[in-house]
């Protein structure tokens, strides 16, 4: 009686397809850097996903095309710092890795942008993205103090260091564009 | 009949870091006028729409070539391996005409090349 339990539990494990482990994944955490900040706005996630489709197929071939088809999602793109969050098979993130160096410039709607595609961090889950962008964050935060002119900008960036925290990662995004903008301004 | 000699048998593991293939190509129509470096440029296209830049840029030689049969001699590094061996096993055309890569023989040495039982023709050697 116990034996034949064993058997089926054995069988519905098998049957499975060993693949209760297998959905892992990576996560590309980059940057886009262009010469002219206003140019980032009309930034999409489309945008990133086509270029870096035909910068995979360029530098990859056919191969490369057929597993950036599989695996490949752009997961977040904020167009006002320019961070990309880029999901990929762990099998083949070099691959998508070693493609994101041949971008020069991104399509959009007509308009080319000259930019470059920086890795910032290469994460397991979006969670330790996420508490990764925090902490560069905040020392971007501390980078621009020095840079700012009036005492009101250097109270704005003060509040925003001191609000960095991953459950609070939205609205510190947003104090960190305006300080950004304003850090812009002066430089 | 000779006495039989002492048989050795010797194994290596990862002994030669590049591997010797002897591929030809067959033509839809019949040969054609094809040099040593068009045959080269024609194995690193198919490299190219296959694994890209990338794989095109990977290294490997074309030791020997017979211009008439059309054969030759590809030596590759170990790891290029499979990369050259799909990209010849799907390469189907040169100058909009149908054509097919044989893979003849595959070996780590280069010595293996030169005798293959297949082709091996018995003269009047054989004596009983």
């Amino acid at each position: 009686m116990k034996e034949r339990s064993y058997f089926a539990l054995f069988k519905l494990i098998n049957s499975f397809n060993l693949s209760l482990f297998c959905d892992l994944s990576r996560y590309l955490l980059c940057e886009v850097c262009v010469p002219d900040r206003s140019s980032l706005q009309l930034l999409e996630d489309r945008t990133i996903y086509n270029t870096l489709r035909a910068a995979v197929n360029r530098a990859h071939g056919d191969y490369g095309s057929a597993l950036f088809n599989i695996g490949v999602i752009v997961k977040y793109l904020n167009a006002h710092t320019g961070v990309v969050l880029i999901r990929s098979r762990k099998k083949h993130y070099r691959l998508i890795w070693s493609a994101l160096s041949f971008i020069t410039c991104l399509e959009n709607r007509g308009q080319k942008v000259q930019c470059f595609l920086n890795c910032l961090h290469v994460g397991g889950t979006i969670r330790t993205c996420q508490k990764f962008l925090v902490k560069y964050n905040r020392q971007q935060l501390h980078r621009m103090l020095p840079a700012c002119k009036t005492d009101a900008e250097k109270q704005e960036v003060r509040r925003a260091i001191l609000s960095c925290s991953l459950s609070n990662v939205r609205e510190e995004e947003a104090d960190e564009d305006g300080s950004d903008d304003d850090g812009d301004e002066e430089t | 009949m000779e006495e039989p000699s002492k048989f050795e048998r010797y194994v290596y593991k990862n002994a030669s870091v590049y591997h010797y293939m002897k591929i030809s190509l067959v033509l839809e129509n019949g040969n054609k006028y094809i040099t040593d470096a068009q045959f080269k440029q024609l194995i690193t296209c198919g490299l190219k729409d296959l694994y890209g830049e990338v794989g095109a840029s990977f290294p490997f030689d074309l030791l020997k070539f017979d211009q008439n049969e059309l054969t030759g001699i590809l030596r590759v590094y170990n790891s290029g391996l499979v990369k050259l061996w799909s990209a010849l096993t799907l390469l189907g055309s040169y100058q909009n005409e149908a054509c097919a890569f044989r893979v003849m023989q595959v070996s780590p040495f280069l010595l293996a090349l030169s005798g293959n039982s297949r082709e091996l023709q018995f003269g009047d050697q054989l004596t009983l």
